[in-house]
Parts: structure tokens; C-alpha cells; sequence
């Protein structure tokens, strides 16, 4: 199963975006900054935008889903309930997963934003799709909400999971790291080497790196984990 | 000066609180309150109980700036200018005033090449952005800014600290889920469910969240 991105150009007013890669099985994570294009490579990548040249081929993945960047854009029905069964999920399941036991009879819109988040995560990951895209998943989220949903994210065993996010505090284990910068998408390669070139890598990792420390993936609890063993 | 008096209003239960330090950091969970808490003190709410000072005045008479979390849903006119010149015009300022206090927002800002586009054509960043120097163009009292970096990278987020920072307000109320970025404010607030769980100097604050993950990941690294 992979995805490949050929000579992606697509262009809008003054912005263009390109891209070439290969995403393998795996987490990915694409990085950068708020407005270089990881929206919108995310769209062309659920294929919901159509490149001006260049291709977006799928081998052997037979189902794909994009999360949108603000979880209430996915609401649709009038009880939690009723919305996880618009997945076609079994809504008792749904609710024991995103730890919202109790509340199927509320409106989704009376949820906080993590917890409408985490419904929406959890729907999404018990979909289980081929591939699954998940446009800033910690975007307004605190840093408790943020782990629960990097816990869903590393539970997903099988398939590409490619994550989009500015987020430089909480970050799930990933496979490999990519970074969009003014609509130029870079392939920095697989974890653990694609650290050291990671550009807008999170402060905690750049200061890991300068001390001479080579964490193993790219959460704070890594990047601990090697500075303790050559601080010893 | 701030000082909260017997202060009830949804879930914030605010019994008495005295700060009086300039940047001060609003943080804690989703749905402790924080908002709520900024609402009241920048005015936008009237509390059910209680009262919020400011410099000694209730917030309605105080100059407060306001950026919130969703520029989209504050920005109020379609050009960058007006949006900008907003404040000066609903004091009436004289046009030449305004267009000088718009120009000099604009340039603290960074954004002089953006006052002649649609708010429409912006990126999130620069919507921000737009917001900030909106808040900043009427020489404010008091900023607010509501997780106004929770959409922004770590670039505009840190020209947003400098101009928060630059800022001639007596006081900066910033709500945050950045702990890196709260831990450079002179005070530190953190909210659970409705209350103020813990305040004082990032120190303080942080040494009693070490448990947690509201532990800056900077200040856990160079431990």
C-alpha cells in the first residue's frame, strides 16, 4: 500500500504548491508553517482538489478519509449518538472509545473542542481506512486533549496515517517527517535519521540535537530519554 | 493593577484575586474558564456577581485591545485599513490622526503591504496579524488576546510575542496552550474549572504543574 505524489503542481493566484514523494505504510508527519499549503496538499491528497499537472496515484488502498482542520465542519446529525452512527460505527462503541460515555443524547455542538475532537478522531480511526488524513488534529486542543489524541493515532497499526500540524510541544511517534514551506513540499525521510534535518523542528528537539543528543523519535519523551543517556 | 472581587459568572468563581504585573499568562485546560475570565475583563461580558477592576476602573472604561482565537469571526470590515482604523474612528479621531496611528500599528506589525488587500485574501497568519494591529492601532490600556497563537506557527507567533512585548500597555492579558510561550510572562494564572488553581510567578506556577503536562517542554529538556 502506498501513495505517490508525481511532479504535483497546483497553483491558485500567487501561491503554488509542488510536491514529489512516496508515502509508505506508516505515520507521516507534514510540517510547516501556517499558510505554506499543508491544507491544501491534504486536499489534493483525499483528492477533493485536482492538481493543475502531475498525478496523486493510489496502489492498493482501497478507502481514504480526510479530518478537516475544525471537527465541527464534519457534524451533521443533532445527538452525538446519531452522529457516530452517521459513520456507519456502532455509537456505544464510538462513545466508550472517545470517553464520552453518557453523553449520546447531546447535541455535538455542546461539546468542548476536545471533546468534539476526540469524537471525531475516534470515528475516524474505528473507519480504519486505508488511508487516513488528518488535517492540525491538535488545533485548539490543551496539552491533555493533544496526548489523547496522539494515543488514538499511534493505536492505528496498519495503513498511512498522514498527520498536517504547525504543533511543536505535542507530537505522537511517527515514521517519517515531511515539511511544506511556501507551497514546496520536502521529504525529509524516515525517523530517526529525518531529525537532524528537520528544519522547524520543536524547540525541546532542536535543543536536544545541539547538545549532541540523537533521540529515537520526535516526542518530548524521546528527546528526554536521549539527553538523559549522554548526560548518563 | 487587577483586582477580582467575588466574581461569579457560567463557571468562573473567582472569590478575591490581586495581580499587578504587566504580561500576564492565562492558562489551564479546555473549558476551565479562561475565556470567560478574559471576556470579563476586557468588558465584552458583565459578570452575574462580583466585580473586575482595571487601573482601579471597571473594564468599560478602560482602552481594551482585543485579538481573539478566531480572527474570522472578530474582524469586522473587508479591507485591511479599515479594519485597522476601526478603533481610531469609533473615538473619532481626525482622519489624519488615524491613518497615522493605522500606518504606525501597521509597521509595528509588519503588515504595511497587506493595508490595501481584502481581509478575504489573507492567510490565518495574516489574519491574526490584522487582528493584532487592530487591537494595537488605539494606543490600548489593556491587551487581550484570547489563544490568539493556537492557529499560528512558530514564526508569527514569535513577531506577535515581540509586538505584545513592545506594546505600551500597562497590562497584557494572554491566554495560551503554548506553556513555552507562558513561561516568559512576568505572572502566571492557571484556571481549572472555573477557578484559579495556582498563580504567581512562572516558577511558582510551573513548579506546582511539574506532574503535568502543563510543564513548559523547554523547562523539561534543560532540567
Amino acid at each position: 500500500m502506498r501513495v505517490d505524489l508525481e511532479d504535483l503542481l497546483f497553483s491558485r493566484g500567487s501561491f503554488t504548491l509542488r510536491g514529489s514523494g512516496t508515502f509508505e505504510e506508516g505515520v507521516h508527519l507534514v510540517s510547516g508553517p501556517v499558510g505554506s499549503g499543508k491544507s491544501t496538499l491534504a486536499l489534493l491528497l483525499a483528492e477533493l482538489l485536482r492538481p493543475g499537472s502531475g498525478a496523486v496515484r493510489r496502489h492498493g488502498v482501497s478507502s481514504a478519509l480526510l479530518l478537516l482542520q475544525f471537527p465541527e465542519h464534519h457534524i451533521t446529525c443533532p445527538t452525538v449518538a446519531e452522529e457516530a452512527g452517521s459513520w456507519g460505527l456502532a455509537p456505544d462503541d464510538v462513545l466508550a472509545r472517545a470517553d464520552l460515555a453518557g453523553r449520546g443524547d447531546d447535541d455535538p455542538f455542546h461539546l468542548s473542542r476536545g471533546e468534539l475532537r476526540r469524537l471525531t478522531l475516534a470515528c475516524a480511526v474505528m473507519r480504519n481506512p486505508d488511508l487516513l488524513m488528518l488535517d492540525e488534529p491538535f488545533g485548539s486542543l490543551d496539552c491533555v486533549a493533544k496526548r489523547e489524541a496522539c494515543r488514538m493515532i499511534e493505536e492505528r497499526d496498519a495503513g498511512i496515517t498522514i498527520i498536517f500540524s504547525h504543533e511543536r510541544a505535542v507530537l505522537p511517534r511517527v515514521d517519517a517527517v515531511w515539511e511544506m514551506e511556501a507551497g514546496a513540499l520536502t521529504a525529509r525521510g524516515s525517523v530517526p535519521g529525518a531529525i537532524p534535518l528537520w528544519r522547524h523542528a520543536p524547540p525541546y528537539l532542536a535543543y536536544a540535537l545541539r547538545e549532541g543528543a540523537r533521540p529515537a523519535n520526535i516526542r518530548l519523551s524521546d528527546a528526554r530519554e536521549a539527553l538523559c543517556r549522554i548526560r548518563g | 493593577m487587577i483586582r477580582v472581587a467575588g466574581l461569579r459568572h457560567r463557571i468562573v468563581d473567582i472569590p478575591d484575586l490581586t495581580v499587578d504585573a504587566r504580561h500576564i499568562a492565562v492558562i489551564g485546560p479546555n473549558g476551565s474558564g479562561k475565556t470567560t475570565l478574559l471576556a470579563i475583563s476586557s468588558g465584552i461580558e458583565e459578570p452575574r456577581a462580583g466585580t473586575v477592576r482595571l487601573l482601579g476602573r471597571p473594564p468599560s472604561a478602560v482602552k481594551v485591545g482585543w485579538v481573539g482565537e478566531f480572527p474570522d469571526r472578530t474582524l469586522l470590515f473587508s479591507r485591511v485599513y479599515d479594519e485597522i482604523a476601526s478603533a481610531p474612528r469609533f473615538r473619532h479621531h481626525p482622519c489624519r490622526e488615524t491613518d497615522e496611528r493605522v500606518g504606525a500599528a501597521a509597521g509595528k506589525v509588519g503588515i504595511q503591504h497587506l493595508l490595501g488587500k481584502k481581509v478575504s485574501a489573507l492567510s490565518g497568519g495574516e489574519k491574526a496579524l490584522v487582528a493584532l494591529a487592530a487591537a494595537c492601532a488605539d494606543d490600548p490600556e489593556v491587551l487581550v488576546l484570547d489563544e490568539a497563537d493556537s492557529h499560528l506557527d512558530a514564526g508569527t507567533a514569535e513577531r506577535v510575542y515581540r509586538v505584545v512585548q513592545e506594546s505600551t500597555a500597562a497590562h497584557v492579558l494572554w491566554c495560551t496552550q503554548s506553556m513555552d510561550t507562558a513561561a516568559g510572562a512576568d505572572y502566571v494564572l492557571f484556571m481549572e474549572d472555573g477557578r484559579v488553581r495556582h498563580h504567581g510567578t512562572p516558577e511558582e506556577v510551573f513548579s506546582a504543574l511539574e506532574e503535568t503536562c502543563f510543564y513548559p517542554t523547554m523547562w523539561r529538556v534543560l532540567r
